[in-house]
């Protein structure tokens, strides 16, 4: 084990003599490889869980409304798997935070709070506002049940996303939030039913295209700016 | 090129890696003396020997809050730090290329 081995060379490598050059190039891969994979908030695995969850969410709320004229919105069953599978993606994604986060601390890391309050405080605020809004001043159930409830949360939180992401010029954060914010846009013109179908091929697109943009940028040795 | 081209300070196994996984952080940000040790697998004494000679390197700043049971050590990797990181994988990339 690495561990014990560094225990023994402690103080008899001082200087690290015997450290071959090729066998330092593999432990600073390896190193790297290792820490990136523990600090990092989205892992291959939840990325996995969160296109599954899209797929089943947005795809059983289409198929639970589609052909409807006219439209009276997703049956209860669907509802409560949907509000199912949200509720286990965020406590898995409440997990890898924590997970990845532990014992680190600095500008970075409060920036990085403070950006998950903003997505948290637009997802939880932007659909349900409009939502009321529209239905008291007397939208119908298609527009507040359908096309709101689909596209409007893909356009407020993807261009919150989409500003953070400028902010921090990180390209494949604003790649996947362009994604969203066009899917949320797409879906706002395509009827209540194709509105749910749009987000979540457009959500989906986003994880994959992020989540790929993600392992093309895992470089093995760190160089130069 | 020879391996003595490479910095002495961070060729060595245990330093390597606590420099390589403290580059893996955000510039700034700081990681606790027990995450560290726990994900190098070194024991504290081991641990604090190795973080010792790159603070006087100036390759790493150990800051220390709290007292007693509450006390919590903060480690982060200094600018020089990650430079010399970077010339270390610099040089270590020519020598194993010219090899």
């Amino acid at each position: 084990m690495q561990g014990t081995r560094d225990d023994d060379t402690a103080t008899t490598d001082e200087y690290g003599d015997e450290l071959d050059p090729r066998e330092a190039a593999r432990l600073l891969a390896q190193t790297e490889r290792n820490a990136r994979r523990q600090f990092d908030l989205s892992p291959q695995w939840i990325n996995g869980l969160m296109g599954a969850v899209i797929l089943a969410a947005y795809g059983s709320l289409w198929l639970s409304t589609r052909g409807q004229h006219p439209y009276k919105g997703p049956s209860l069953g669907v509802v409560a798997l949907v509000y199912v599978a949200v509720a286990v993606a965020f406590a898995a994604s409440v997990k890898v935070y924590r997970r990845a986060t532990a014992g680190v601390s600095g500008p970075a890391a409060r920036q990085r709070q403070v950006e998950g309050v903003a997505i948290l405080v637009s997802f939880v605020l932007g659909s349900p506002v409009l939502q009321g809004a529209l239905r008291h001043y007397g939208a119908g159930d298609a527009i507040v049940y359908g096309v709101i409830p689909a596209a409007a949360p893909l356009i407020i939180v993807g261009t919150t996303a989409l500003g953070i992401a400028a902010s921090k010029a990180d390209r494949p954060l604003f790649g996947a939030a362009l994604a969203v914010v066009i899917a949320g846009v797409v879906a706002a013109f395509v009827g209540p039913s194709g509105a749910w179908l749009a987000a979540g091929i457009g959500l989906f697109i986003a994880v994959v295209g992020y989540a790929a943009a993600g392992t093309r940028l895992d470089r093995p040795v760190p160089r130069r700016a | 090129m020879t391996a003595d081209a490479l910095d002495p300070v961070i060729h060595a196994p245990a330093r390597l890696r606590i420099v390589a996984t403290l580059a893996a952080l955000a510039d700034g940000d700081s990681l606790s003396f027990t995450r560290l040790q726990n994900m190098l697998e070194l024991t504290p004494g081991n641990l604090i020997t190795h973080l010792r000679k790159l603070e006087d390197a100036g390759y790493l700043i150990a800051e220390t809050t709290g007292n007693g049971r509450a006390s919590r050590t903060s480690i982060a990797l200094t600018r020089q730090g990650r430079a010399a990181l970077a010339s270390y994988a610099d040089a270590l990339r020519a020598l194993l290329g010219s090899a």
